[in-house]
């Protein structure tokens, strides 16, 4: 593990030390670490354990109270008081994961609007107490499928990977494959107005000025449809290449519900 | 076995309609029974069914049994037929069924929505329930998204582009302009449509069809009543249906729909035709670019030249081989989801009758489609009809 190296990592800043990682959201506010529109110490835990990957195996974790443990236990990670590496939450937009002592450091960020950070804070709230009037994902069904849509788990049938999880029956029923290796290339992809996007995303599609969607093969073989984040600076185009992060969807039911969505590369 | 035919047709106007579901179904009811020509009673109705996605949950259960029931169809077998905008489509291959299979000699197939008396928020929970819930909607797509990542593959393969769809979008506002049960009658400019608002990324607003409260009405007879209850009834050819996975992800291409070729395919089969001998369509055009689809999945186009279909205007009023959605379609006639199907019938049953609207009317028209899509394609019914039994 090298040390004292900051990277721009899944759209955070990640600063590798010897015993851990540090991660922080690259948005501030007049210096200080704030969220951005979809992140929060879940998402930079899980981004901060994804670049550990490369470097060791991290099986499991001791977590703080404001990381959500189904996401870590849908990526693979299980939970434990007494596990080497420990995850500990700053009071700003920082995690540490440390089998040591906690990661800490000032590492530069980039200013963010207040008011818009204000406004999709506000949505966020808002929304969690939001109740679906029609189309609906329970708790259930997004938990039944949380390792499918966070780490990419497929199914298998010979030589033919399948993702989405599909129920089949008889011969067709395929077998528990392994995760697809996170990227792809973009086969279509739109920008969808505040009026063209889903109920779940009403509040803060209208701040974020429209969210946009890809389509896109990944390099396993199967297809998928995932919003982009941090499409600020880049516009999709139908040959390139996109990695994933998992971040926030949306929130329903007071439960926030997490997925991957596409990094333009 | 029995032939079928259409003997009776009515809707209400599409549009914000000021009744509400029994309201609207008794008008369209009422319309259809006026247009049969011999003596009809509604107590000689065998058995009905009735399209609906139940929009906004009013009456989600028992739809069919609270419409018939005032509609004078009482105490006989009735259904709500539900498969997203494709439901009346089915609703009428049901009722055909019934008829071929000697169940019944007079059937209704109809369709109704009310959609517009609800809450904005609660419109937009209810209008992507027929897509894919748990990986589409999750992100951020419904059928603007969908058909938007339709639109730009098409582009990207085959070399369409976004001026091909505003030419189908002015082509079915025009024809929809005389049509008095449309939703949107506006004479639309090139200009004004190419300048629409984004709605998703490449489709603007002239690209997507509204959202309409209507109910539509047919009556379907065995052939030896229909000749008893109509002078002219307009013969059912062939129906035919399909499916496909629900989710874009899981098909094999996304710039084509395998069920509106599946369906076609044995409609265009059962009548011992093809797509060159149709004369008018009325084609599931929910976005500009499903009509241009349609066009190469029903055969009236090769494969990847539905925007030289559109941009070479074939499809407009008697311009062409074929008349593409000579009530201006879902996009200026409205769309009132389970109405649709039905409703496209309904039109089709007055073209070859001759009696639209005479600046509307297909020249020497004999023979005609219908083709219904549920969703993104997951479900298609097509139906083809003719003035002359096969």
């Amino acid at each position: 593990m090298s040390s004292n190296e900051c990277i721009r990592w899944q759209g955070n800043l990640a600063c590798l030390r010897i015993d851990g990682v540090m991660v922080k959201s690259r948005h501030t506010i007049e210096g200080a670490h704030v969220f951005g529109p979809d992140s929060d110490h879940t998402t930079l835990a899980i981004s901060g354990l994804s670049l550990l990957s490369d470097e060791c195996t991290i099986q499991s974790v001791c977590i703080d109270g404001n990381i959500e443990a189904s996401v870590l236990l849908a990526c693979g990670y299980s939970i434990d008081e007494k596990a080497e590496w420990s995850i500990s939450c700053g009071e700003d937009a920082c995690v540490s994961i440390s089998r040591g002592a906690i990661q800490k450091g000032r590492v530069d960020g980039f200013e963010i609007d207040e008011e818009f950070h204000s406004k999709i804070s506000e949505a966020w709230l808002t929304e969690l107490s939001a109740v679906s009037q029609g189309a609906y994902v329970s708790e259930q069904a997004y938990l039944s499928s949380s390792s499918a849509r966070m780490n990419l788990t497929s199914q298998k049938m010979g030589d033919l990977l399948i993702w989405p999880p599909r129920e089949m029956v008889g011969s067709e029923r395929p077998e528990e494959g392994s995760a697809l290796r996170g990227s792809g290339i973009i086969e279509s992809w739109t920008k969808l107005s505040a009026g063209g996007a889903p109920s779940e995303f009403s509040l803060r599609a209208p701040i974020l000025e429209g969210i946009s969607t890809v389509f896109v093969r990944l390099i396993d073989g199967p297809c998928g449809v995932f919003l982009i984040a941090d499409d600020e600076d880049n516009l999709p185009q139908i040959g390139g290449d996109v990695n994933f992060a998992i971040r926030r969807l949306y929130a329903q039911d007071g439960m926030i519900r997490y997925g991957l969505k596409a990094l333009i590369s | 076995m029995v032939d079928v035919a259409v003997v009776g047709a009515g809707q209400t106007k599409y549009g914000n309609h000021p009744l509400g579901l029994k309201g609207m179904w008794a008008e369209a009811a009422e319309a259809a029974y006026a247009s049969i020509d011999g003596d009809f009673e509604p107590s000689q109705v065998d058995e009905a069914f009735i399209g609906s996605v139940a929009f906004g949950g009013a009456q989600l259960g028992n739809t069919a049994a609270l419409l018939t029931e005032h509609s004078g169809l009482d105490n006989i077998p009735v259904q709500r037929v539900e498969n997203a905008c494709a439901s009346s489509g089915f609703a009428f291959r049901d009722a055909w069924m019934a008829i071929k299979s000697g169940q019944a000699d007079i059937v209704v197939a109809g369709g109704i929505e009310k959609m517009n008396d609800l809450s904005p928020e609660r419109k937009r929970f209810w209008l992507g329930v027929s897509g894919d819930t748990e990986w589409e909607r999750l992100a951020g797509l419904t059928f603007p998204g969908t058909y938007a990542l339709m639109a730009r593959r098409h582009f990207h393969e085959f070399g369409s582009n976004h001026d091909d769809l505003v030419h189908i979008s002015v082509k079915n506002h025009m024809h929809g302009l005389d049509n008095e049960y449309a939703h949107l009658r506006k004479d639309v400019s090139f200009e004004k449509a190419k300048s629409g608002f984004m709605v998703a990324d490449p489709l603007t607003l002239y690209d997507c069809c509204p959202t309409s409260d209507g109910a539509s009405c047919v009556i379907l007879a065995a052939d030896h009543v229909a000749k008893k209850l109509s002078e002219d009834p307009i013969w059912v050819l062939g129906s035919g249906a399909g499916s496909d996975h629900l989710a874009l992800h899981d098909r094999p291409s996304i710039t084509q729909i395998r069920s509106t070729q599946m369906a076609s395919a044995k409609a265009y089969s059962q009548a011992g035709i093809s797509a060159a001998d149709i004369d008018l369509a009325e084609v599931h055009d929910c976005f500009t670019i499903a009509e241009l689809m349609a066009t190469e999945d029903l055969g009236f186009a090769e494969r990847g030249q539905g925007g030289v279909f559109a941009r070479n205007g074939i499809g407009r009023l008697n311009e062409g081989d074929v008349t593409i959605n000579p009530s201006g379609g879902l996009k200026s006639k409205g769309h009132p989801l389970g109405a649709t199907g039905t409703g496209q019938v309904v039109e089709v049953f007055k073209q070859l009758r001759g009696e639209v609207e005479q600046s509307r009317q297909v020249r020497d028209a004999g023979i005609a489609l219908t083709h219904n899509v549920g969703g993104s394609g997951a479900t298609c019914a097509v139906n083809i009809f003719g003035r002359d039994i096969k």
